[in-house]
């Protein structure tokens, strides 16, 4: 997965690129965040400190989703009225992306849809309880979620670092399947998945904690 | 079957009881043995007092 | 080549001072921890800022000890959890007022899991990311979930009257959920709703040697009194099996019938009639002779009389012509019947065990009432009869077990749903175990 390595504008430290489609990364030692354009890389903004957060996973950490195997490249750190999560951003062996979601030590596998659903979605934010059917699947809205963004870490396939309060839709099925409808952007975003458990990602390279044993 | 292993050997002890009951013959019905009577008995049954004799609703046996 | 300065390599327990009583607090859920409880002063501590706000001192009495302490590490699952967290859950219905004891058990890599334990019943709880579907079974409200159907046991609202440790969710006491408990035993499916929204879980029946063998725990666990919700049935499996085997037993059974049926001979070798015309007939007589077969086989001697609404009286003594040995016996025919119904029997008959073979006659005593009319009967003799009775006595008592079990069972079970809302109506306060 080698990719032109380049020089990050601000600090000058080596900035590696695991995905070539990456479009925002940041600088892991000026906490600079880095834009891609054709040429270079463009400084747009600063990371404050990450909030501290303890979930096992890091950027580098590898694991296996069905058989195909990623690497953890990114993450964006949200925060709402009850908590928070992380969204990692990973890439899989055959260079497609996808994100993990670790919420409470729950962890949610999802890509973008594609092609766009059948049943529209909603413009705005559905009712808990409301249900859609994609892909032959019956999802119920389990929570509505206003949350912004905290931090932003790594490789992302789009840039972001903006602050103001986005809107969630989380849906599950009875079968795992997990949806999540990204409103911040108009129209919405939907994203398909599943739920997982962590030992189904057989993960490598988790962070570690004082006094326990990965 | 395996469940209840107790109630298998109940069974069959059961069974083997009643087995060797029906092979033996035997019977619930009470019965007095009497040793040797005389042969006079042939020819005059009136003589015989037996341990049922006299109506009484049937008691029982000894 | 991850190695960043925002992430430290090594993630380490934070402990910081109780604004209340400056008592230190570690969090050992690290970053998870959004409410801690000051060991010390018992206030509950806002976590999830630096600043480590207050959010609500103890008013209380006492404290309550868990009865696993905190920091106690077990294993479940293969995964070793270490107990963080301790709530005491209460519910006042009307006059009802009882607790449980929940404890947070976290490990970083995995989820979190629960214990909830009530009068020595425990339960290991996961939380579920996917959802049950409402059904119905039996009449009654039900949760389907992977092909399996749980009941509606109860609901409650449930309040947290005392927490110690830490959470990764705003916790005070005095917060209440509704919840909902639905049973397939040994599991439990709970749904827990705040006015955000609906947690469900899944909780597993343990006994309290097994959650004490999974923390080594020193002592034993307190006793389990009563059933509780998901408490599996010592009878599960058993009835279905025990009449299974009630079957296979009969199948034997009727299966010997039949053998004794052939092996016997069966076979008459005496019968006639007779007719008692009243006090003027002989009182005693003698049939004559016939042959019975070798072999101490048993014999039978019967009657059959055209009794009406009467009875007669027959003495019997059964006499080997050739050594004298007798059987004394005696049997009553009578047969009654009106417009309610019949009583008696127009047949009765003596099954003699061990008769030897010979030559025999029988000594007969005929009785009836005063003023019976005159009455025809017959004497019969048979050698060698299946007696049946013992295959109705054997038939009777392989009923025993499996009706005995089946009773057990549904006993424990009754005993099961006295404790849920579906319980048959108590005039008084049913008491709580």
């Amino acid at each position: 997965m080698s990719a032109p390595a380049a020089n990050c504008p601000n600090c000058g430290a080596p900035v590696k690129f695991r995905w070539s489609s990456a479009v925002q990364t940041t600088c892991e030692f000026c906490h600079s965040i880095l834009v891609r354009t054709d040429v270079d890389l463009k400084k747009v903004g600063e990371v404050a400190d990450l909030p501290a957060d303890a979930s096992p996973i890091q950027i580098g950490t590898e694991g296996v989703y069905q058989n195909k195997g990623f690497v953890v490249i990114g993450r964006i750190i949200y925060e709402y009225e009850q908590g928070g999560w992380n969204e990692w951003h990973v890439v899989y062996n055959d260079n497609t992306n996808g994100w993990l979601a670790d919420a409470q030590l729950e962890y949610d596998v999802s890509w973008p849809a594609t092609p766009p659903p059948q049943q529209q979605l909603p413009t705005t934010p559905p009712q808990r309880g409301a249900t859609y059917v994609w892909d032959n699947k019956t999802y119920e809205v389990t929570s509505i979620t206003k949350a912004h963004y905290k931090g932003v870490q790594g490789e992302l396939p789009f840039e972001y670092w903006d602050k103001a309060d986005v809107m969630f839709a989380d849906l599950r099925s009875i079968s795992g399947d997990f949806a999540t409808i990204d409103y911040s952007e108009n129209p919405p975003v939907l994203f398909l998945g599943r739920a997982v458990e962590f030992d189904d990602l057989h993960f490598k390279n988790l962070r570690l904690f004082e006094g326990w044993t990965s | 079957m395996i469940n209840n292993p107790l109630f298998l050997l109940y069974g069959v002890l059961l069974l083997g009881a009643t087995g060797y009951l029906e092979y033996t013959g035997r019977s619930f019905d009470r019965i007095n043995q009497q040793k040797v009577l005389p042969k006079s008995i042939r020819d005059n049954p009136g003589a015989y007092r037996s341990t049922y004799g006299g109506y009484s609703r049937y008691i029982g046996g000894k | 080549m991850s190695c960043s300065l925002v992430s430290p390599p090594l993630v380490k327990a934070k402990s910081l001072s109780c604004p209340n009583c400056g008592a230190p607090v570690t969090l050992r859920g690290f970053a998870h921890t959004l409410s801690a409880v000051c060991p010390n002063c018992l206030s509950v501590l806002d976590a999830s800022s630096a600043e480590f706000q207050i959010l609500q001192t103890f008013q209380g009495k006492e404290r309550i000890q868990p009865k696993i302490p905190l920091g106690a590490r077990g294993t479940f699952n293969g995964a070793v959890y270490e107990v963080i967290g301790f709530q005491e859950r209460s519910v006042q219905s009307g006059d009802d007022f009882y607790s449980w004891d929940e404890y947070l058990l976290f490990n970083p890599y995995k989820r979190f899991r629960y214990l909830t334990e009530y009068l020595g019943h425990w339960n290991v709880v996961r939380v579920l990311s996917r959802l049950p579907e409402p059904a119905r079974a039996r009449g009654r409200a039900a949760a389907r979930m992977d092909g399996h159907t749980y009941a509606a046991f109860d609901s409650m609202k449930a309040a947290t009257s005392y927490v110690i440790g830490e959470f990764p969710w705003q916790v005070r006491r005095g917060d209440t959920a509704l919840c909902e408990d639905y049973i397939l035993p040994p599991y439990m499916l709970s749904a827990e709703q705040t006015d955000g929204e609906v947690t469900w879980s899944l909780g597993e029946y343990w006994p309290g040697s097994k959650i004490w063998q999974a923390f080594r725990l020193p002592g034993s666990p307190p006793d389990a009194q009563g059933i509780f919700a998901n408490q599996p049935s010592p009878y599960q499996g058993k009835v279905g099996s025990a009449w299974r085997t009630w079957l296979w037993l009969n199948v034997a059974l009727f299966a010997l019938l039949i053998v004794f049926t052939f092996l016997k001979s069966n076979r008459e070798v005496f019968r006639q009639d007779y007719v008692y015309a009243g006090k003027n007939s002989e009182a005693a007589f003698v049939t004559p002779t016939f042959e019975v077969s070798g072999g101490n086989k048993n014999l039978e001697v019967g009657a059959h009389a055209d009794v009406d609404n009467d009875w007669i009286y027959l003495d019997f003594a059964l006499i080997n012509d050739e050594t004298g040995q007798t059987f004394d016996f005696a049997r009553e025919v009578s047969y009654y019947h009106d417009s309610d119904g019949t009583e008696g029997s127009r047949n009765n008959s003596v099954v003699i065990p061990s008769v030897p073979g010979g030559r025999y006659y029988l000594r007969i005593e005929p009785e009836m009432g005063p003023t019976a009319p005159s009455t025809r009967y017959e004497i019969f003799v048979r050698r060698d009869v299946p007696i049946y009775n013992y295959f109705w006595i054997a038939a009777l008592l392989l009923l025993i077990p499996p009706a005995l079990t089946t009773y057990r069972s549904l006993a424990f079970e009754s005993r099961r749903w006295h404790e849920s809302d579906y319980a048959p109506a108590v005039s008084s306060g049913g008491g709580d175990d």
